[in-house]
C-alpha cells in the first residue's frame, strides 16, 4: 500500500506488473463497492463517495453516416441527457428518497454491472479507467430496462479511500428505448 | 395511388366519432387512446392533412444539411438543397421503397439508395439509376421517379411540412394561437437549436402527452418531488387563480399561468431596458422586450403557459424548448426535445438556459420522469375490458368561464385552473377524424368560442 501511494504520482509505464495488479484490484474493488450501494438504493452513502467537483455527463448520441461520426456525440456545453454537478445529483438522491417521487414508488429494482476496467492515465492523484457498464432495470411487474455503454470515470485517490471525481456515459441508444431514466447510472 | 379516404375501412364512421367525446358533458370515451382502427385514421386524418413541425431553420443552414423526421409515421427528410431552398422528402425509394437516409442528421450531395444505388438530388429529383442504358435500355422516365415532396413552408424559421394539397397556408393553419405560440419563442430574437435532440419512447398514447401539458391541475402533486428535491419551487411558477387559455383555429391552443392585466398594463408602458432591470422573482420567466407583442398581440403576451400547434407540437418556456410527440402505434409516443436559445444571449444566459433544459425534460428531467409513469399506466388499462369502458372525465370549469374577444380580435380567457384546453383538443380532434378532406373540415369544425365556455 505504502509503495502504491509513494508511486501513485508517476505513469502507469513506470509500474511494475504487480504494482499494476495492485492498483487495478483496488479501482475495480471501489467501483463494485460503488455498484453494490446504488443496487441496494443507498444513494446517500453513493453520495459520499463523490468528489465535490464531479462532473457526471451523459451527452446524447445519434445515429450518422461515417463521415459524420464526430458528430456522433453532442459535445460539452451542447445539449445532454445528464449534465450534473454534486448539487444535481444530491437533488436527484433527494428525489429518490422521497415519499412523493412517484416515478420510483414503488421503487424500480436495479443491477449495475461493471466490466473490462481498463486504467488509462495516471496524473497526480487522478486515475482515469475506461469501462463498460450495463444497467438493468425492472419496475412494477413486467417494466425491463437495460442500457449498455462505455463510461470514462476518473478516481481521485484522497488518503486510503477514492472519491469519484468523473463519470462521462455513453450510452449505446440513439433513441432511448425507456419511459424514463430516473436511475443512477 | 391507393388511398384510405373513408373512415368505415377502419370501423369507424362520423357520426361514431362525433361520440366520443362530449363537449356539452366533458366525457372522454377511452378508446381514443386504444384503438388500432382510430389510431390508422389519425395517420390518415390528422397527420397527413396537417401542416407538421419538421425543423428550426438554424438546424440545417447549409446546402445538403438534413434532419430525418416523420408525418405521423411516414419518415421524411428536411433537406437544404443548392438553391438554399428547403424540400422535405418521403424517405422512400421510387423503386422497392427501401429508406434513402437512414442517419438522424447529416450533410449530403445527393441520397443513394443502397440497394440498387438509384440516386436522388437534395430537391428530390431522380439523377442516377444504374444500368439506365444497358437494363433499363433507356426505357425509364426519370423525371416521374422523383421522391414524394411535401409542401414546406415556415413561420419565423420554423420549417412545416404537409402532404395535404388542399391544406391551407401554414400562415392560416396556425392562425392567431399558433402564431403567438412560436412568437413566445421569438419574443427575445433570433433564436437557434443547440445541439442534440433528446429523444425517448414512452409507452403512452400520444393525445394523453398533449392533453397533459393544458394540464396545470397535475403539476403540483405529479411534480411534487421537484420542490422536495429542492430543484424548482411549483408555487412560484404555478399561480392556480391566474391562468389565462386562448383557444385557436384548428385545436391549438395555450393553457397556464397569464400575468394579470393590470401588471401587463404597467410593463407595457416600460423600455426594453426598464424590463431588463425589473426586479421578477426568482424562477419566472424574463419579462418579455417590447418585440413580443408584435409576434404575441396584446392579449398573446400575457400568457406564460402552453402552447400546443394541432396535432402535437409542445411549446414550453420552462427552458425554451419545443416538443414533438410523434406516434409510434396506439399505446407508444417517441419524444422529441428541440432545446432553444436566443442568438444574442450573452454566454452565462446560454449555459444557463441550456442547464435548465437539460435537468427539466427529457427521460432524465426532475419533472418529466414523474409525467411517464402516469401516461403509461393510463394508456395500459385502456387495454382492460372493462376499465376501458369507464369515461375520463374533462369537466372541470366547463359552463363557468366566459371568453372575452378584444379590440384586435385575441380571444382568451381569465381564469383559474381549469380543463378547457384539454376539451378543446379532443373536441376538434373528432372533428378532425370524421371530416373526410380539408373542405369538411374547413365547413363542419366549431369555429373558436365566444360567449360562455
Amino acid at each position: 500500500m505504502a509503495a502504491l501511494e509513494r508511486r501513485h504520482a508517476e505513469s502507469l509505464s513506470d509500474m511494475s506488473l504487480a504494482e499494476r495488479a495492485a492498483l487495478q484490484y483496488e479501482v475495480e474493488q471501489f467501483l463494485y463497492d460503488e455498484a453494490a450501494l446504488l443496487d441496494a438504493r443507498q444513494y446517500r452513502e453513493w453520495l459520499g463517495l463523490l468528489a465535490d467537483d464531479i462532473h457526471y455527463w451523459m451527452p446524447i448520441r445519434r445515429t450518422v453516416m461515417k463521415g459524420d461520426l464526430e458528430f456522433e456525440f453532442t459535445k460539452p456545453g451542447a445539449m445532454a441527457y445528464f449534465d450534473d454537478d454534486r448539487v444535481l445529483l444530491e437533488m436527484r438522491v433527494k428525489k429518490l428518497e422521497a415519499s412523493n417521487a412517484w416515478s420510483e414508488d414503488p421503487p424500480s429494482r436495479s443491477r449495475h454491472f461493471v466490466s473490462n476496467v481498463r486504467i488509462t492515465e495516471i496524473s497526480g492523484s487522478d486515475i482515469t479507467l475506461d469501462a463498460c457498464f450495463h444497467v438493468y432495470r425492472t419496475r412494477l411487474n413486467s417494466e425491463i430496462d437495460s442500457w449498455i455503454g462505455r463510461r470514462t470515470d476518473v478516481l481521485r485517490r484522497s488518503g486510503t479511500a477514492f472519491k469519484l471525481a468523473k463519470r462521462h456515459l455513453f450510452l449505446d441508444q440513439t433513441v432511448i428505448l425507456s419511459k424514463n431514466m430516473s436511475t443512477l447510472f | 395511388m391507393a388511398q384510405e379516404t373513408n373512415g368505415n375501412a377502419n370501423g369507424w364512421d362520423s357520426a361514431a366519432i362525433a361520440q366520443l367525446f362530449d363537449p356539452k358533458t366533458g366525457w372522454l370515451d377511452r378508446r381514443v387512446h386504444s384503438d388500432e382502427g382510430l389510431y390508422r385514421l389519425e395517420m390518415e386524418r390528422i397527420f397527413a392533412r396537417s401542416w407538421n413541425f419538421m425543423c428550426h431553420e438554424s438546424q440545417i443552414p447549409n446546402p445538403g444539411d438534413y434532419f430525418i423526421n416523420f408525418i405521423g409515421e411516414d419518415q421524411v427528410i428536411a433537406v437544404r438543397d443548392e438553391t438554399g431552398k428547403v424540400n422535405v422528402l418521403l424517405n422512400t425509394c421510387r423503386h422497392r421503397g427501401n429508406a434513402l437516409c437512414r442517419a438522424e442528421q447529416g450533410r449530403a450531395k445527393s441520397f443513394v439508395c443502397s440497394y440498387h444505388g438509384w440516386n436522388y438530388a437534395l430537391d428530390g429529383k431522380l439523377i442516377g439509376v444504374p444500368g439506365q442504358k444497358n437494363y433499363y435500355r433507356d426505357d425509364i422516365d426519370r423525371s416521374r421517379l422523383g421522391l414524394v415532396k411535401a409542401r414546406v413552408e415556415s413561420y419565423l424559421g420554423f420549417y412545416f411540412a404537409t402532404l395535404a394539397d388542399d391544406a391551407p397556408s401554414l400562415y392560416d393553419f396556425l392562425g392567431d394561437v399558433g402564431r403567438t405560440g412560436i412568437g413566445m419563442i421569438c419574443s427575445y430574437g433570433d433564436v437557434e437549436v443547440v445541439d442534440g435532440i433528446q429523444k425517448n419512447i414512452i409507452d403512452c398514447n400520444w393525445k394523453i402527452a398533449v392533453d397533459n401539458l393544458f394540464d396545470w391541475y397535475h403539476v403540483a402533486y405529479s411534480h411534487a418531488s421537484a420542490s422536495t428535491a429542492g430543484f424548482l419551487h411549483l408555487n412560484q411558477i404555478l399561480h392556480p387563480n391566474e391562468q389565462m387559455v386562448m383557444l385557436g383555429e384548428f385545436g391549438h391552443a395555450i393553457s397556464g399561468p397569464g400575468v394579470p392585466k393590470e401588471t401587463q398594463d404597467k410593463i407595457d408602458a416600460l423600455s426594453d431596458e426598464e424590463r431588463l432591470a425589473f426586479p421578477r422573482p426568482e424562477q419566472s420567466n424574463m419579462i418579455r422586450p417590447r418585440r413580443a407583442t408584435e409576434l404575441m398581440g396584446p392579449v398573446g403576451v400575457r400568457s406564460n403557459g402552453h402552447p400546443n400547434i394541432f396535432p402535437n407540437l409542445w411549446i414550453t418556456m420552462g427552458g425554451l424548448q419545443i416538443c414533438l410527440r410523434l406516434p409510434r402505434g396506439p399505446s407508444h409516443t417517441e419524444f422529441w426535445w428541440f432545446t432553444i436559445v436566443p442568438k444574442s444571449a450573452p454566454p452565462p444566459l446560454r449555459k444557463a438556459m441550456i442547464q435548465q433544459a437539460t435537468h427539466i425534460f427529457g427521460p432524465a428531467g426532475l419533472l418529466e420522469q414523474d409525467d411517464g409513469e402516469n401516461w403509461s399506466q393510463s394508456t395500459r388499462s385502456t387495454t382492460g375490458y372493462s376499465s376501458r369502458k369507464v369515461g375520463l372525465a374533462l369537466f372541470m370549469g366547463l359552463g363557468h368561464d366566459h371568453v372575452t374577444v378584444s379590440d384586435n380580435g385575441q380571444k382568451h380567457i381569465d381564469t383559474c385552473i381549469n380543463e378547457h384546453g384539454q376539451r378543446w383538443l379532443y373536441r376538434s380532434w373528432t372533428e378532425w377524424m370524421a371530416a373526410r378532406d380539408w373542405a369538411e373540415l374547413r365547413k363542419t369544425r366549431t369555429p373558436v368560442p365566444e360567449g360562455v365556455v
